[in-house]
């Protein structure tokens, strides 16, 4: 992984390790081994995304800058399954793009490696078939939705990978899917009941005796679909409780710790990534791990880690969803009292 | 996203509004009372290119409710973004351009210094989700090295490279979001950042575009304007007055084009004095919270302030 931003002298680096392992353990800016930094995040900042998020973690207060901020935004495209790409009941693609501004020591290539290997993390974690939502298809063997997350890391002060993750999740929780209603062409004398449109769509029935608003059988045969309000944002992307929070173990054996900062990810290149998602009324399910950097840990030390990794992800999560609760209420009921009341 | 969506009925309700005559020239009226379709507005003007939204009605007003001449809101965030010498977050309507600023620093390719002056690296990064439409641009796209290109060319002469030699001025665009007049929102936002880096400059460069519609030359073009009519976008420095970037990529008459470019021209001074709002009230912060520092605190009384803190605000020039 080209991502050591500083590069720390021996004795710097040693200064770190024996102040982590020391009890009782210190870290620069005081916290302990388990403290997140201030995590800031808010919804709905690109309008002309499907669903959107924006994340920082380390923020200085008080016109300070700095932390590791990072733009999610999930875009809704269509796709033909028969000509196209499109698969029955809709995909998922991710990306990550890295501004070099936050990498400003990285050439092009090297931006370019570290996007590509960001990239492949989220989308093998997000794109499993256990994750994929149920109201991803528009028309079956026709039409699906192609659902597109783009993750812009903006700025990088440690600990990227929780932040993406939490940024994908925010985005996905504020996805909204147009509604969509299928629609069907017949031309002229074809129908039994005499109907002389040319375009029927489900106010005109096929049949006197069905009721003209059934339009259960019409999704099988219709052609086309089409938006029935265009001002309306959508339902809910489904399944939006299961998808998953990252913890980013950070592990100097025999100890770990969570959220480093750029010098203490120097100094301990090795980490162990954990993807937890909670789906209510059902236990954890781990939907991916991975063990990055040079070194080398037991299976005994991997499933201790991985029992601990679960304790903080329940915590980020229970967090991450009051948060989004909250912005869900401030963006829609609170917006709407404040546009009537304007 | 419920909120843009809020904004754009708004927008639309208060532009058939006027376009219906219902508060000619009253200012101070903002209730809306009746929301027309907009077929009904588009339906009682001539000749328009798009059957469904006009770009300039009879009554003066344009798609979005502005008139002839207004340019849209400016907003200015210079708050410090990561690491960087200095950013700046210009919001231009709904065009939305973030800038960093890195240096002047030790080049990362000793072989691409001049000896003399400092190289000035542009980079414009269009993230994905900033148009309608999802785009995917790879980074060297043809685009975006025209943009960064024009960019460049545009500072080189403002920037005064001279007193850093053999160092490198690193530019970072990101477009966070667009709705027209990208290239004038990405020069503004650069010539903030690179204020806030502290880099000098000659002067500050404001950028403007503009169209002509028939015959009536208009400012600040909206996406679905600048489909339609051809434009141009002009980067002056605003004291000299002198120009620093003209460019026209569709095909406009010559008479258009000397009406046009005038009123960029003015357009540009009032972009300047937004501006300089901006910078001057972010260094007024910046000095009352260094004060703070210097009169407070235990060595408060042996510390001489030597600053003259009046200059800030009696000093005209910059």
């Amino acid at each position: 992984m080209a991502s050591a931003s500083t590069s720390l002298s021996k004795a710097e680096k040693s200064y770190i390790h024996s102040s982590l392992c020391s009890s009782p353990p210190l870290r620069a800016d005081g916290r302990s081994l388990f403290d997140f930094r201030t995590v800031l995040l808010e919804t709905g900042v690109a309008p002309l995304a499907n669903g959107s998020a924006k994340l920082n973690i380390g923020k200085q207060p008080h016109e300070g800058g700095g932390g590791t901020e990072v733009v999610a935004a999930t875009k809704l495209e269509v796709e033909d399954i028969e000509n196209g790409d499109g698969v029955e009941g809709g995909r998922i693609i991710c990306s990550v793009i890295c501004s070099p501004s936050a990498y400003p020591h990285l050439s092009s290539n090297a931006l370019d490696e570290l996007q590509y290997d960001l990239t492949t993390i989220l989308h093998q974690t997000l794109s499993d078939s256990s994750l994929h939502p149920p109201n991803l298809g528009i028309l079956p063997n026709k039409k699906s939705w192609l659902l597109c997350i783009d993750v812009a890391v903006l700025a990088d002060a440690g600990n990227v990978f929780d932040a993406i993750f939490m940024a994908s999740r925010a985005a996905l929780w504020d996805t909204k899917v147009p509604r969509t209603r299928p629609i069907e062409y017949q031309a002229r004398g074809l129908a039994p009941s005499g109907a002389a449109d040319v375009e029927m769509d489900t106010e005109s029935g096929q049949q006197a005796q069905k009721s003209s608003f059934d339009t259960r059988d019409m999704i099988k045969t219709a052609a086309d679909f089409e938006l029935p309000d265009y001002w309306d944002e959508g339902e809910v992307l489904g399944g939006r409780e299961q998808w998953p929070v990252c913890v980013t173990l950070n592990i100097l054996p025999p100890m770990h710790y969570l959220d480093a900062t750029p010098s203490e990810e120097a100094s301990t290149p090795l980490r162990l990534l954990l993807a937890f998602s909670f789906p209510p009324d059902s236990p954890a399910v781990l939907q991916a791990m991975r063990l990055l950097g040079p070194g080398e840990l037991t299976v005994a030390q991997l499933k201790a880690f991985t029992a601990d990794g679960e304790k903080y992800a329940r915590e980020l999560f229970a967090a991450l969803e009051g948060k989004l609760r909250e912005e869900d209420l401030r963006r829609n009921v609170k917006a709407r009292d404040r546009f009537a009341a304007r | 996203m419920s909120g843009g969506d809020d904004m754009a009925v708004w927008m639309q309700a208060r532009a058939n509004e006027r376009a219906s005559g219902l508060h000619r020239g009253d200012k101070t009226s903002r209730t809306i009372t009746s929301f027309s379709h907009p077929l009904s507005a588009a339906l009682s003007a001539p000749r328009k290119s798009n059957p469904w939204v006009e770009i300039l009605n009879d009554g003066g007003y344009r798609s979005d409710g502005r008139r002839q001449y207004e340019l849209r809101d400016i907003s200015i965030d210079l708050a410090q973004q990561g690491t960087a010498d200095g950013s700046a977050v210009l919001t231009h309507g709904l065009t939305q351009v973030l800038v960093t600023v890195f240096g002047p620093r030790e080049a990362k390719m000793r072989s691409q210094t001049l000896h003399d002056r400092a190289v000035l690296n542009v980079e414009v990064n269009v993230l994905p989700f900033s148009t309608g439409e999802r785009r995917r641009r790879a980074r060297a796209d043809r685009r975006m090295l025209e943009l960064a290109a024009t960019i460049k060319t545009t500072f080189e002469p403002v920037v005064q490279t001279g007193l850093y030699p053999r160092s490198e001025i690193d530019v970072f665009v990101h477009v966070l979001q667009q709705d027209g007049g990208l290239l004038q929102t990405c020069i503004n936002a650069t010539t903030l950042a690179l204020a806030t880096a502290g880099i000098p400059l000659l002067d500050f460069v404001c950028a403007v575009s503009g169209g002509v519609h028939a015959t009536s030359p208009m400012l600040d073009l909206t996406t679905l304007e600048e489909n339609d009519l051809p434009h141009v976008t002009v980067a002056v420095m605003p004291r000299t007055n002198k120009v620093t970037l003209v460019t026209l990529e569709t095909r406009l008459h010559v008479d258009r084009f000397g009406e046009i470019f005038k009123l960029a021209c003015e357009a540009g001074q009032t972009i300047h004095k937004e501006m300089r709002r901006a910078v001057k009230s972010r260094t007024s912060a910046l000095i009352t919270a260094m004060g703070g520092g210097l009169g407070h605190g235990p060595g408060a009384d042996v510390l001489e302030r030597d600053i003259v803190m009046d200059d800030v605000h009696t000093n005209d020039d910059f």
